[in-house]
């Protein structure tokens, strides 16, 4: 009984330390937040007090100078359709190179991901280039359209999905499924579809969190691509944001906290899917 | 099984559409035209501008973010991508030289011949920079804190320094960026000497050291005084460093007369002045253009066109004038402007523009190219960050230029 | 035959396409542009200069540190990262009642991105310290922290490792709870202290997960770029420019876009070796278990 009482008071200490711990470790975020409602005077004079007065004032003029709601639409439209685009056509690719047993497919799945080596820096200018010129000699604009950003990540991304893909068909997708479909009239088209598209559910989990979080905050490339307002995404708009003269950190600290806001809602919402997700993709990274 | 594949399709469809839609929905619309220019000061009031000139002529004016000190490097990258502003500014004689291919001939715009010609920029005898504005910078102080008699000479200025540690007092504010850092301020003892032009390519070719010269002595004294009793300037944004002199705690700051729209949310309950830096016995203000403003050659003939009458426009009209003027705060250039209500720091730079008591601007005009960012804010930063000597930042600024003149 | 063929094209030319339009074409042309000098501007001219860029990458003492700089940044980080992450890792899978609120709550930094995080720690290690050193008078601890090389440097160090801890720690929980209880009962009956069981027997079973943790910090840490652009810039007087921020501002802010792409092949034979490396004993792991 008494050591019982031991036990429970020392894990009772336990528990207090690690949520103290945890509220430490979050701490920058509580301090760009609660700084976010405070004046420059009251900022200066003590950074972590909670603020005295509940004003909306800054976030409204973050939400007018980063043309906040604009910009949020621009990152939610490429990321969705990045990621939609990235897992139909990695799995239908991971499948057929899985399938298909010659040299061609093994030859195209290591080209695949030796080729995921590249380090961004090595093509970002050189794809700029390339860029413009097919804009210019198909007429179709590849540089700042958020059409043409969802066409690059696309192929960034193809790597790394392919992978994941392919490793799950090998191990977990079974072929006696596939060959009965097929007595049953369907079609290659149809038995991917219907039968192994559902199969791969926890991969296609695994490759839409990593790659919504790749892309919802990636800043090189979209900086590179997208010239005019309008376009702009989220982090490209932050880093202009602060790239100016002026950086007014109530009104920055609002603008950070809006854009933090709407990861932490998918995380909250996805949160047991993203570890898993996360644990599922560890293997490879 | 089924809801599966539908969703599939659908998704599949939607993003599809998505992609395309979007392609298509970049397609160029008639009378457009982006601008591009690196004056933080006036961004705001541009983009009202752009609106105000939309409902005038229909033509759309986008107005790109500004990128600090940053703009030239995006700048280029747009232009190297091919997709750059129909309308931009540049500053140095440098960057004029390496951006020559994409500058417009203006020669034909109504503006320029309502301007001096030796303000004009030129390429092969071509007009093709309209001249922004005029601009002076020095040592601008609170009349109420600061005597000016008593900063005229580099000994009383680091006195004053001195002083105004002991009342705790920001005595001379610098901020981090690379022009307010470092760029401008050094301009003051190369455009002393006699020949400022010569003397500017002797430093280059490393016939003469800058150690040996008592103008960068004394320059490098004032930083040492500057290191030695006042926050470090890299701590300090341009926003940190108006807002202090405009609140006081700040006796006087190396700035510009672009400036004064920084204390528009301020009370100031003080009046101020601008002189000088004292170098080499003299107390001149810096003033010259900043920067031109160019229309794009790689531009379609349309949209240059349109870049062209928007300049002409800008400074022609009356609703253009209008706003250079008391909205932009900008020093007139053009003849048969004028400005009647001067803010105090722009009306201590048109007095010094009128008694003829001014020096150049060599960091535009003789300065190799990207030298302030690329070489000589390090110099500054490894000064301001370490116990380096006076004479070993000398020689150090005097490698930088050196170097990037090679290059 | 011919059927099959063409449902295979069907299924994977799309994706190659795009991805042979999007990395290959410009990978190789990158290959190409690194032995012209050439500023980047379509109306400039371009000269060709054989393997003089990558002479002088070799000579160019920037480069240099910053290629040093960043093998002692990621060799501290993959440390602190990995210690911290394995730490987290034991206390999220022990019997604490709020170990799952502290599992949701050290991975969040993860989600914000690089840049962002930058721009946080921006403010907290240079105001926020400056303030704290005035209200509490330690200016030895407390100051602006991004003005002075060391503490700048170590100010990135510090908010690497922040954003990756929780990653790692996520596939740290997941290598422990593979490990099964009949061990770890097995242990116990043996009278194995919790430290002896850690490291004579977790960890040791846990060495597939160190090894991908490891060289994932490896490749994340040499490839830094939104950090360090966001929190420091590289200054003071470059003293915090890691590879990634020498190859950009060579292409884009000195304009030498022959010689930053000359020094960009050569980043790319480094991380290339490395991750080759990496692939080579994660996939003997996969075949351990």
């Amino acid at each position: 009984m008494n050591k019982n009482g031991a036990k429970g008071a020392r894990n009772a200490a336990a528990n207090a330390a690690l949520l103290v711990f945890c509220l430490m470790y979050l701490s920058p975020i509580y301090i760009i937040v609660v700084n976010s409602f405070k004046s420059r005077a009251e900022m200066y004079t003590n950074v972590l007090a909670l603020p005295q007065t509940l004003t909306w004032e800054y976030y409204a003029g973050a939400v007018q100078r980063m043309d906040f709601i604009n910009v949020f639409k621009n990152s939610l439209i490429v990321t969705l359709c990045s990621v939609a685009v990235i897992v139909v056509l990695c799995s239908m690719t991971a499948w057929m190179l899985v399938r298909t047993r010659t040299r061609l497919s093994r030859f195209l799945y290591s080209f695949l991901i030796v080729t995921m080596l590249i380090p961004f820096q090595t093509v970002m200018m050189p794809l700029m280039q390339e860029m413009n010129s097919l804009t210019k000699a198909l007429g179709i604009p590849m540089k700042n359209s958020l059409g043409g950003l969802v066409f690059m990540y696309a192929g960034f991304g193809a790597g790394m999905g392919v992978f994941l893909f392919h490793g799950f068909v090998k191990s977990s997708v079974p072929v006696s499924l596939e060959e009965a479909a097929i007595i049953d009239g369907c079609n290659i088209w149809q038995v991917f579809w219907r039968i192994v598209f559902p199969i791969l559910k926890p991969t296609t989990v695994t490759v839409i969190i990593l790659d919504v979080i790749w892309i919802w905050n990636d800043y090189l490339l979209p900086s590179l691509t997208l010239t005019s307002n309008a376009n702009k995404t989220i982090p490209v708009m932050t880093s202009l944001f602060f790239g100016t003269y002026t950086i007014e950190w109530n009104m920055a600290m609002a603008a950070l906290t809006m854009t933090i806001i709407p990861v932490i809602i998918f995380y909250f919402s996805a949160q047991k899917h993203i570890i898993k997700g996360i644990m599922a993709g560890a293997v490879k990274g | 099984m089924k809801r599966m594949k539908t969703l599939t399709c659908i998704v599949l469809a939607l993003s599809l559409l998505l992609g395309l839609g979007l392609a298509g929905a970049q397609a160029e619309s008639a009378g457009k035209i982006v601008v591009f220019q690196q004056k933080t000061e006036i961004y705001d009031q541009l983009v009202e501008l752009a609106k105000t000139y939309q409902e005038e002529t229909g033509v759309e004016v986008e107005v790109w973010p500004i990128a600090g000190d940053d703009y030239y490097q995006n700048l280029k990258t747009y232009m190297a991508s091919e997709s750059g502003p129909t309308v931009f500014t540049l500053n140095s004689a440098s960057e004029i030289a390496e951006m020559s291919g994409y500058l417009a001939d203006l020669s034909d715009l109504d503006v320029m011949g309502k301007v001096q010609e030796n303000l004009i920029a030129m390429v092969d005898g071509k007009k093709t920079g309209v001249p922004m504005t005029a601009e002076g910078f020095g040592i601008i102080y609170n009349k109420d804190l600061v005597d000016p008699e008593a900063i005229s000479t580099m000994d009383g200025l680091i006195a004053y320094i001195q002083e105004q540690k002991a009342a705790g007092l920001t005595g001379l504010g610098l901020s981090q960026e690379g022009y307010f850092l470092i760029g401008q301020i050094l301009n003051f003892p190369f455009a002393v000497q006699d020949d400022p032009v010569a003397f500017c390519q002797q430093v280059f070719s490393g016939e003469v050291k800058l150690a040996d010269v008592p103008e960068f002595q004394e320059f490098a004294k004032l930083f040492v005084a500057i290191r030695e009793n006042q926050v470090n300037p890299l701590e300090v944004t341009y926003d940190g460093n108006c807002g202090d002199f405009a609140t006081g705690k700040t006796a006087a700051i190396h700035q510009g007369n672009w400036c004064y729209t920084m204390f528009s949310t301020y009370d100031i309950d003080f009046e101020m002045g601008m002189v000088g830096l004292p170098v080499g016995g003299s107390t001149a203000i810096a003033v010259g253009i900043p920067s031109y403003w160019f229309v794009n050659a790689d531009a379609s003939e349309e949209e240059q066109q349109l870049g062209k009458d928007f300049l002409d426009w800008l400074y022609t009209s009356e609703t253009g004038v209008d706003y250079l003027m008391n909205k932009f705060g900008f020093l007139p250039v053009v003849d048969g402007m004028t400005s009647e209500k001067l803010d105090p720091i722009s009306a201590s730079v048109a007095d010094a523009i009128a008694s003829g008591n001014i020096i150049d601007w060599t960091f535009n005009t003789e300065w190799p190219a990207s030298v302030i960012m690329n070489d000589l804010v390090p110099v500054a930063e490894e000064f301001f960050t370490t116990e380096m000597t006076e004479a070993d930042f000398l020689t150090a600024l005097n490698d930088a230029f050196v170097t990037a003149a090679a290059e | 035959m011919s059927m099959k063929k063409r449902w295979f094209a069907l299924f994977t030319v799309p994706l190659f396409f795009v991805f042979i339009v999007v990395v290959i074409i410009p990978f190789l042309s990158g290959v190409y542009y690194s032995f012209v000098s050439w500023d980047g501007l379509p109306k400039n001219p371009m000269k060709f200069v054989g393997f003089a860029n990558y002479a002088k990458a070799f000579a160019d003492t920037r480069f240099l540190n910053s290629l040093e700089r960043t093998t002692v940044f990621t060799l501290i980080t993959m440390v602190t990262v990995n210690v911290l992450a394995l730490g987290f890792a034991l206390v999220v899978t022990s019997k604490l009642r709020l170990r799952n609120v502290g599992r949701v709550m050290i991975f969040m930094p993860y989600l914000i991105g690089g840049l962002l995080l930058g721009y946080i720690w921006q403010f907290i290690l240079g105001d926020c310290m400056a303030t704290l050193g005035e209200m509490t008078g330690r200016t030895d601890l407390f100051f602006y922290w991004l003005s002075n090389k060391q503490f700048a440097f170590i100010g990135l160090i510090v908010v690497a490792t922040w954003q990756m801890a929780g990653y790692m720690m996520v596939i740290y929980i997941a290598g422990l709870q593979s490990i099964s209880d009949d061990v770890m009962e097995a242990a116990n009956v043996d009278g194995a202290s919790y430290w002896q069981a850690l490291f004579r027997i977790r960890l040791p079973l846990l060495m597939p997960s160190i090894t991908i943790c490891l060289f994932l910090t490896l490749s994340n840490c040499f490839k830094i770029y939104d950090v360090n652009l966001a929190l420091t810039g590289g200054g003071p007087a470059n003293a915090t420019e890691m590879v990634s921020m020498n190859i950009f501002n060579e292409i884009f802010a000195k304009s030498n876009y022959g010689y930053g792409q000359a020094k960009a092949i050569v980043f790319f034979i480094i991380v290339g070796v490395i991750t080759m490396f990496q692939v080579r004993l994660t996939s003997r792991r996969e075949v351990e278990v």
